[in-house]
């Protein structure tokens, strides 16, 4: 079966659906099935107004005197803009939120455009992780590539413990190719996400060198790893002897982002080295801390790192 | 992960409201603390506020009638830190309101500007009547309650001379609009008329009354007066000013799009309505006009139309609102030249790039050149903020394009060597700040985001604090004309 031309179609029915709802006047004529629904009981449950203001009785209580007679305790609401209140604070609620929240059901199910739109979303996270990294990009920034000991994408996701390790050849080759005990080691790595590399590795990684330059800290020589793990920094700690590491890693994608980047930091990585003194900056991208402002943040958190000696929770220990 | 407390940073806020007639103090230490958890980016945050010193109310001392007593005002002031316990260098942010009338007056700038340096160095707010609508809602509670509950909700802020009202709707203002209504625009002596306002003249005159000074203070026309500005209070609410209402509007007519639900009354008029004030105020007589509006507008039909909700604060509204709702911290990201700050009263120019890099780009140049003509008419070197907003998602090189531009229009200022200001409305400060650092801006850079401003307004940009954020007050407007 052609995934390409399956995708396409799906999207196709998605924006239509969509462009659909929005040219309907009223949300609640916009499918007729529920209409058929909601004669039932359960339908009209759900279509009862929730209380005014519960709170403001409570909070602002109205004592004195002197206050002028309400001419009638209750304020006779128009049925219609009872609704438009009510759609109002949904929107409110879902401007704080990237889950799907108040998209409505058929039955006891979900409509169509949000399972298909869901079943889009979930399609594009496993892409993520069985895409690869244009050559371009590592070209681009100039990083050499090496190889964990995994020999597939398969093997990658049933065996983290070989995407901790370096094959033999990439050891040679850093060792060769990289400066030795840098201040810092800028390692890139594919990940779990292959599209949060190729969306957001340049803008993280210019505005990161340009951040350390700033400061006046020294880079060792940057690389990419395909198919890396977060805890392989260890190993390239011990071969490089860098202070710091940080890396530059694709993130498990989510139903929210697939393609969302993580820099994973460490003093002095070493073999041996504990999880707790790891520390994470994740959700790099478009839809979370914008890629450019993320690398200018990481410059000023390495150095401090470099000041305390220490990361993850030793790091929080120090600071004090 | 018990033992981790999160770092708490506390900064003390002072608010002053030197008013028509009364002048109060407030001091207050704000509780900052990162709230993104110790791994995360930082997220500063104020969270909690806590007052520790409420003044009595003053009445504001006058050298004569359109002058405030600026020596008299700064004694106030002192003995009010001393009773406090404070000194004026642990106040880091805080807003000196200058309301009503007073503001309006040749002596306010002065003020503001004398009591900057000598009873403290913090951030300073001249009020215009917008401005002091918008800070008296959120000292009387309407602003919460509009954000709970969703009603639209206007703040009636009353004092001795003017009538500051502000509608909001959740966190939205929706607009303002002020009043020549306020208990001081009639006063007596002796249960006679011994003062009457220039507003008030005209309006006698507009509506055939006889009153003059040395009538009786039982006089009809005071009854007349009063509720007639009850009923303009009314039509201004539902926003039908009529061609008689004119001579009591301060500046434009009422500006909010959706009607009002709920009614808030704030200010002195409002002490008048709920007495919450435990001791009454010693040193102010009600020998103006002041009790005679509250019983119109207690009585007034047409008011009870709209709910009314006790404010949580009558006269100190404004003073509480000045303390301790006009700070706000900027993001953690973001860059600023410590030597330069504080920077004060600075206008904000907005640049909106309209979602377009390439375009915004190309027209900033014109713009900027605009800016410096507004702000800057006399050649002055009044520095100003640029504002950017509207800008598309970026890249790293677009920022590069983007900090070049700045550096080049930046050089069009006549005094090119001012720091460079800027807000981001996205979340970029820091990245921009690095970017003009590389590229070797020869001046100062100061940088940063999360801070809600618009065209117009003016800031005052605080002192670096621990946790590498800055407080910010930003000021609607600052003297409005007259
Ligand atoms: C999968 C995952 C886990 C898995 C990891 C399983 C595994 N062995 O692979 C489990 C469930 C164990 C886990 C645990 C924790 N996680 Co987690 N985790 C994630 C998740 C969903 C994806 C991470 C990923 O894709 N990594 C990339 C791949 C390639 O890395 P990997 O080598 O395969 O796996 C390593 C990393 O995932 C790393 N790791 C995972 N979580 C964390 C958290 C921290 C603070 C650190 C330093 C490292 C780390 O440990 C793995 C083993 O070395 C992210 C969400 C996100 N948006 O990133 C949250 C996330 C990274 N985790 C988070 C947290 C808080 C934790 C815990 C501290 C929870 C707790 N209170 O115990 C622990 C700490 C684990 C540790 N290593 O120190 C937060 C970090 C927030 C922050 N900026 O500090 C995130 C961002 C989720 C969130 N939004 O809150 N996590």
């Amino acid at each position: 079966m052609n995934e390409q031309l399956i995708q396409t179609i799906t999207k196709l029915v998605v924006e239509k659906l969509k462009s659909n709802e929005v040219s309907q006047p009223s949300a609640g004529t916009a499918d007729v099935q529920i209409k058929l629904h909601s004669k039932q009981a359960t339908g009209a449950l759900t279509e009862l107004p929730p209380p005014e203001n519960p709170n403001g009785k409570v909070t602002f209580h109205q004592t004195t005197s002197a206050k002028p007679e309400k001419k009638s305790a209750v304020h006779p609401q128009p049925a219609e803009k009872t609704i438009s209140k009510q759609e109002e604070f949904i929107e409110e609620l879902k401007k704080k939120t990237p889950s799907r929240i108040g998209v409505g059901r058929a039955g006891s199910r979900p409509k169509t455009n949000t399972w298909l739109q869901f079943r889009l979303d979930h399609a594009a996270a496993v892409d993520a992780v069985y895409g690869e990294v244009p050559d371009k990009i590592l070209h681009q920034l100039d990083l050499f590539q090496v190889q964990t000991r995994v020999k597939d994408k398969e093997e990658y996701i049933r065996r983290p413990d070989l995407g901790r390790k370096l094959s033999d050849e990439a050891k040679e080759l850093i060792k060769k190719r990289c400066a030795f005990s840098p201040s810092v080691q800028i390692v890139t790595s594919n990940g779990l996400s292959a599209k949060a590399i190729e969306e957001n590795l340049e803008d993280v990684y210019l505005s990161l060198v340009q951040s350390l330059g700033n400061l006046g800290i020294e880079t060792g020589t940057p690389f990419y790893v395909d198919k890396g793990r977060v805890a392989l920094m260890d190993e390239i700690g011990d071969v490089l002897q860098p202070d710091v590491v940080v890396m530059l890693i694709g993130e498990r994608p989510g139903l929210v982002s697939a393609e969302s980047l993580s820099a994973y930091l460490c003093y002095q990585p070493r073999i041996g080295t504990i999880e707790a003194d790891r520390m994470v900056v994740s959700n790099i991208h478009k839809g979370g801390i914008p890629p450019v402002e993320a690398g200018a943040y990481l410059g000023t958190l390495i150095q401090k790192i470099l000041k305390y000696e220490a990361s993850g929770v030793s790091l929080v220990k120090k600071e004090g | 992960m018990a033992g981790f407390q999160p770092k708490k940073e506390a900064i003390i806020s002072a608010g002053i409201d030197i008013g028509t007639s009364t002048t109060k103090i407030i001091i207050s230490r704000f509780s900052l603390m990162n709230v993104a958890g110790s791994t995360h980016v930082p997220r500063i945050e104020i969270v909690d506020k806590e007052i520790l010193y409420k003044s009595p109310i003053f009445r504001t001392p006058l050298q004569d009638a359109t002058t405030i007593d600026i020596k008299g005002v700064e004694l106030i002031i002192r003995s009010q830190y001393e009773d406090a316990g404070i000194q004026s260098s642990d106040i880091e942010t805080g807003a000196v309101i200058i309301t009503g009338e007073t503001a309006t007056k040749q002596n306010a700038r002065e003020i503001v500007h004398y009591l900057s340096r000598e009873v403290g160095d913090f951030l300073v707010a001249a009020a215009g009547p917008d401005l002091e609508g918008i800070i008296a809602a959120k000292g009387s509670g309407t602003y919460d309650y509009a954000l709970k509950t969703g009603r639209v909700t206007a703040n009636i802020d009353i004092g001795g001379g003017t009538a500051n009202i502000a509608v909001y709707k959740r966190d939205k203002l929706l607009g303002t609009c002020t009043m020549h209504v306020g208990g001081r625009l009639i006063e007596f002596k002796d249960s006679t008329v011994m003062s009457i306002s220039p507003p008030i003249e005209q309006l006698l005159k507009q509506e055939n009354k006889s009153l003059r000074l040395g009538d009786t203070n039982r006089h009809p026309d005071i009854k007349f007066i009063a509720d007639f500005m009850a009923d303009s209070i009314t039509r201004v609410l539902a926003k039908e000013v009529k061609a008689e209402d004119e001579v009591l509007l301060l500046g434009h007519k009422p500006n909010w799009n959706e009607p009002v639900e709920a009614i808030m009354f704030s200010g002195g008029i409002s002490e008048c309505m709920y007495e919450q004030e435990i001791t009454r105020p010693s040193d102010i007589s009600y020998n103006d006009i002041g009790k005679q509006l509250a019983a119109s507008l207690q009585s007034n039909r047409r008011l009870t139309e709209w709910d009314w909700i006790e404010p949580e604060e009558t006269v100190r509204a404004t003073v509480l609102g000045a303390g301790t709702q006009t700070t706000e911290i900027s993001g953690a990201t973001i860059q600023v030249a410590p030597d330069e700050l504080p920077v004060k009263n600075v206008p904000v120019y907005k640049y909106s790039f309209h979602g377009h890099l390439e375009k915004g780009l190309a027209a900033l140049g014109q713009s900027i050149k605009e800016a410096i003509n507004i702000y800057d008419s006399f050649q002055e070197g009044q520095n100003f903020v640029l504002y950017l907003a509207d800008l598309p998602y970026v890249g790293f090189k677009d920022i590069q394009k983007l900090a070049r531009a700045i550096l080049q229009v930046m050089e069009l200022r006549h005094d090119p060597e001012q720091p460079i200001l800027l807000v981001m409305q996205m979340d970029y400060a820091k990245v921009l700040g690095q970017t003009l650092l590389a590229m070797n801006a020869r001046q100062s850079v100061i940088c940063i985001d999360q801070i809600n401003v618009d065209h117009g307004d003016y800031m005052d940009i605080g002192r670096a604090l621990q946790s590498e954020v800055v407080p910010v007050i930003v000021k609607t407007l600052t003297f409005h004309s007259s």
